[in-house]
């Protein structure tokens, strides 16, 4: 009896261990590489493009492709009232299931993003298939053109503006925007979330047509979009994202170029390293102000003029240029958002928050209508320490010739 | 031969028994009251957890070769250890209930949405069934790897999340206050009291009794340093408000986790080195249920009544867990008074009983050992 029912127990445990249970095989599966969301027909619905890897004609990045259809992927376009109906009008008429999990991209069009993309987050991270490490991006442009455009080296267009987010820690064009951290500014009380922007623009220069200059059209990240709550209020450019990436994330370096005093005509590049924000609020009589004081290093990466940094009075007045520069860059981006687009994405309630618990409690409710109002002092501080490789200033030996 | 286990064993029994349901079902429900204080909810509870331990060590020492039941039974009589026992059963079978919530929604909800709720329960049924039927030595020695892979599991996490943490997320401190910070600490004060009152089982097969205290002490404080990095993890890297809007916030943590470009999405991990910790919690409570429910016939071998015991504790899970709505309000609501009722009262009732019929329980004591 009891053999018999040992037997009976390790027969069932093991029809129960067999993992069998929503299996799905690889080859029945359609792997989304990005989705891009637009407007649907009808008020209030989605469109949902799939971009969609062609495995077969998608093997690496020169591969001669197998599959014989020339294209490494398939785009595939779904609609209806919710995201999940337009999802599921995709697989009528995809031959394969289709699966989300390798997902890098979400792309939204900015027509959408005005009129809220909180029903957008609420999909993407209520779903089990999906990463939370998807990049999030707002497009002018429609989305499906956007997730359909072949960009770089790359064959599909999901791994490459994958790739282009991968790689934008150098330049700081557009802050790197995972669908967790839009979660988490969403859900935040005192944060607004911010979106990376990508739009498409001609720079790739056709090799049979070379005389044409750059006519093959490419994914450029292009700023970010600011929202309040869920609705996208504006735009910031390049340029002011940088500033931004300063208030809420860990930059390593950026890269300022400034007009030589002597030659205005001529530029002088600096990298900016260890560069560090503090920020730090204050609560005086009820009024809430906040101190921002910038603090880098710096290096001389290229000189248009005769540099060399053993002319301190020359780095000292390349250090105030820089300065100048920089506390106009970050005054203007922090006005334009208090003044013109009204929201709080450079975290400054958050820090508030952090430092005046009590007080914050007072005025949480009213922070939205606050946050414009409240005074932020920019101290700037950059000292040039380093000029790479070269001591003495680049001149021409011939000096009757010579640039000076 | 009486079955025994080591100390060490005992000690990984209390972690994986708090370990499965502690770092994330738990870490949901207090999220969802005090925010970012999650962690000092959880350093709270577990100075709880300890002062109880304590108290059931307490105890059992007064008679170390019975469990809270026998001792009952030998201070007030045969009928007042069938009701502790009862008591006992209600407990691991009311336990029961969360601790397939575990389970169910770790495994369902993000790896197998396809599968039917009672698969899950017929295999933890089979599998605690099986596991208990060659006794708590097996469980035991099963938890010792369990101790290894919570390591693994805390380590690789830590790796795929650290660079998205944010120490800002964790301040300020006691947001919400210090009263509704330590009230939400019961959340995770269940999860101790599994322990606890398992400890009050099983104690006894526990080799070196010298050592009991000093073992029951360091289990709690490793389950601390186990514990203690999820609260700050998820606050830290999910954000507060992120870690309270899920059910299982250890798994969101699991699924925003990446090393580099190939190692991302860590739920499979998750599951592979958490198995150990909710089996253990599985087969722990059916251990403990069937040794209740054999006390409360009066039977000599617990191994007669796995089976009923099982399809009780299963029936219970699957009622519970059948609807998230209700599993979600259980939890959160009648488990935890129940199991702050019983895991707090009980103890202190045979304690108490125990100093006013200190003779009787001192005799008795005597007696054997002359005999």
């Amino acid at each position: 009896m009891r053999t018999w029912f040992k037997w009976l127990l390790l027969l069932s445990i093991i029809a129960l261990l067999t993992s069998c249970v929503g299996k799905r095989e690889l080859n029945d599966l359609a792997l989304v590489m990005a989705v891009g969301i637009d407007k649907g027909k009808e008020d209030h619905s989605f469109k949902v493009t799939a971009q969609i890897a062609r495995p077969s004609d998608a093997r690496g990045q020169t591969g001669a492709p197998s599959g014989q259809t020339g294209e490494p992927i398939l785009s595939i376009v779904g609609e209806g009232e919710s995201l999940f109906a337009a999802i599921r009008d995709l697989s009528s008429f995809s031959s394969r299931n289709v699966f989300w999990a390798h997902n890098q991209v979400i792309v939204i069009n900015e027509d959408l993003a005005k009129e809220g993309i909180s029903q957008i987050i609420d999909f993407f991270t209520r779903n089990p298939e999906l990463r939370m490490r998807t990049w999030v991006v707002i497009t002018p442009e429609k989305a499906s053109t956007l997730v359909s455009t072949v960009t770089g080296l790359e064959m599909i267009p999901g791994e490459a503006i994958n790739k282009l987010f991968r790689y934008t820690q150098i330049s700081n064009i557009a802050p790197r925007t995972e669908i967790m951290d839009v979660q988490a500014a969403y859900l935040s009380q005192s944060s607004q979330p911010i979106i990376a922007r990508a739009t498409i623009v001609e720079t790739n220069i056709s090799n049979k047509k070379p005389e044409k200059g750059p006519t093959i059209k490419q994914v450029d990240l292009a700023g970010a979009g600011v929202f309040r709550e869920d609705r996208l209020v504006g735009i910031l450019k390049p340029e002011e994202t940088r500033v931004l990436n300063l208030f809420t994330d860990e930059l390593n370096s950026g890269v300022v170029t400034t007009p030589c005093p002597s030659q205005p005509e001529r530029s002088t590049s600096v990298e900016l390293r260890d560069q560090v924000l503090e920020v730090t609020p204050h609560y005086i009589k009820g009024k809430v102000s906040f101190t921002a004081n910038y603090d880098s290093y710096a290096l001389v990466v290229e000189a248009g003029c005769p540099f060399t940094i053993d002319d301190e009075e020359q780095v000292e007045e390349l250090e105030k240029t820089m300065e100048k520069e920089l506390k106009k860059e970050i005054e203007g981006t922090v006005k334009k958002l208090q003044t013109e687009y009204k929201t709080d994405v450079l975290e400054l309630g958050k820090v508030f928050h952090n430092e005046y618990p009590g007080h914050w409690n007072e005025i949480a409710d009213k922070w939205t209508e606050i946050f414009p109002t409240v005074n932020i002092k920019v101290s700037v501080n950059v000292e040039v320490r380093d000029s790479v490789l070269l001591w003495e200033e680049t001149n021409s030996g011939k000096k009757e010739k010579s640039a000076n | 031969m009486k079955v025994q286990i080591s100390n060490g064993m005992f000690m990984a029994l209390i972690i994986n028994m708090i370990y499965a349901k502690a770092i994330g079902v738990t870490q949901g429900s207090m999220a969802r009251e005090i925010g970012g204080d999650i962690w000092i909810a959880t350093l709270i509870a577990t100075v709880q957890g300890a002062a109880i331990m304590f108290l059931v060590i307490c105890i059992i020492r007064r008679m170390p070769e019975g469990d809270l039941i026998d001792q009952s039974e030998r201070i007030l009589g045969k009928w007042f250890g069938k009701f502790i026992a009862l008591v006992t059963f209600l407990f691991f079978l009311a336990a029961y209930g969360p601790i397939m919530s575990t389970f169910i929604y770790h495994l369902k909800d993000y790896f197998l949405p396809e599968a039917p709720t009672l698969l899950f329960i017929i295999a933890a049924f089979l599998l605690g069934a099986y596991a208990i039927y060659f006794g708590v030595e097996v469980i035991a020695r099963m938890a010792l790897i369990g101790v290894f892979s919570i390591i693994a599991l805390n380590i690789l996490l830590m790796l795929g999340s650290l660079s998205e943490f944010d120490i800002r997320e964790l301040r300020p401190t006691f947001q919400m206050g210090l009263i509704k910070t330590v009230w939400a600490s019961r959340h995770h004060n269940t999860d101790w009291a599994m322990a606890t009152i398992m400890a009050g089982i099983i104690l006894p097969m526990v080799n070196d009794k010298k050592t009991w205290g000093r073992m029951g002490f360091a289990g709690i404080g490793y389950g601390m340093i186990f514990i203690i990095m999820w609260p700050i993890l998820e606050a830290g890297v999910l954000s507060p408000e992120t870690a309270a809007q899920y059910i299982v916030s250890c798994m969101q943590m699991a699924r925003s986790a990446q090393i580099g470009q190939f190692v991302h999405r860590y739920e499979m991990i998750m599951i592979a080195f958490f198995a150990l910790s909710i089996l253990t919690q599985i087969m722990m409570s059916l251990l403990c249920a069937s040794v209740a429910m054999q006390k409360i016939i009066g039977l000599k071998d617990y191994r007669k009544v796995i089976i009923p015991t099982a399809l009780i504790l299963s029936t219970f899970g699957y009622w519970i867990n059948f609807d998230k709505n209700r599993a979600v309000d259980f939890l959160e609501g009648w488990w935890v008074y129940i199991c702050h009722g019983i895991a707090i009262g009980m103890p202190l009732m045979i304690l108490g009983l125990g100093l006013i019929f200190k003779k009787k329980l001192k005799g008795k004591k005597q007696t054997k050992e002359v005999t």
